[in-house]
């Protein structure tokens, strides 16, 4: 039984034994040559494939982000300075009695 | 034209050079790839894009071995590179049928007949080349040389960029493990 097993496994073994080599099909350089210029146009076509790689995407909507919160602070920074502006000039206007309510615009009321 | 004005051809980017690479090399390359990735049209998308490699990267090669070598290295790394996406793809398979995404039946693929095989021997090939396709990628990668491209150890060792000694061992398991494989199914 065993020995028989064994010369099956042998006769499997050496099945390649002599073997030909296989042969390429008809027309492969044909079609290697095709592949070939395919790829260049591919290649060709492509130079500018940069602008869809996810890094390119990811980094411009990082900039795009960083251009948002930068002109949100500077917005916020212009309104304090704008509030502290405001009361130095009421302050002046105070000290030179230039108010809304300046007898000026009275006496002109009374004429 | 002998192997160094075929180099010196490839580097200048002549038409002539590169048709006699592919007509002096296509068999060897396409036979090695078929032995590893048993099927015609996978073995020969290996075989165009071991000569498109070949194109693109002469300038890299150093010449330190011969140019038979390094298309045997490229094309088995090639085959095994397919095999490897062949794997993970059927991995993918098996994970979107076990969250039933994928309606794609998932199939072995068919008993591989090798087309330099005589009839008689046909039957018994295909059960070798089943086995063949079991074993670790350095054992498979010796085995097929040897016996499909007839290399002798010392020009495996060269293709796998390994010693003489360790191709033997390669090839001493390779056996081992398709007897172990083949008289488990002959049982």
């Amino acid at each position: 039984m065993d020995n028989n097993r064994n010369k099956q496994v042998d006769e499997i073994l050496g099945s390649l034994d002599g073997s030909r080599r296989a042969a390429v099909p008809d027309f492969f350089y044909t079609r290697l040559k095709a592949r070939m210029e395919k790829g260049l146009e591919q290649g060709q076509s492509l130079n500018k494939s940069w602008l869809l790689r996810p890094a390119f995407a990811i980094t411009a909507l990082a900039v795009v982000l960083l251009i948002n919160a930068f002109v949100i602070l500077k917005d916020d920074a212009t309104k304090d300075n704008s509030t502290k502006e405001v009361e130095t000039l009421q302050s002046i206007a105070a000290e030179y009695s230039l108010n809304d309510n300046s007898p000026v615009y009275d006496l002109n009321q009374d004429k | 034209m002998d192997e160094l004005e075929l180099i010196q051809g490839l580097r200048n980017a002549d038409e002539t050079a590169f048709k006699l690479l592919v007509d002096t090399y296509q068999d060897r390359v396409y036979n090695t790839a078929i032995g590893i990735v048993h099927n015609a049209e996978d073995a020969e998308d290996v075989a165009q894009e071991v000569f498109i490699q070949v194109y693109r990267s002469i300038h890299s090669f150093k010449g330190e071995s011969k140019l038979s070598t390094w298309l045997y290295r490229i094309a088995t790394t090639r085959a095994l590179d397919l095999l490897r996406s062949r794997k993970s793809k059927k991995r993918f398979g098996l994970m979107q049928r076990l969250f039933g995404d994928g309606n794609e039946p998932l199939h072995e693929l068919p008993d591989y007949n090798h087309p330099g095989i005589t009839l008689d021997r046909k039957e018994n090939a295909a059960k070798l080349f089943k086995a063949i396709a079991q074993l670790p990628e350095n054992q498979k990668v010796a085995f097929t040389l040897h016996k499909l491209e007839d290399l002798s150890y010392q020009e495996i060792s060269d293709v796998m960029q390994t010693s003489v000694p360790a191709v033997e061992s390669l090839m001493h398991r390779a056996k081992q493990n398709l007897r172990k494989i083949l008289e488990k199914e002959i049982n």
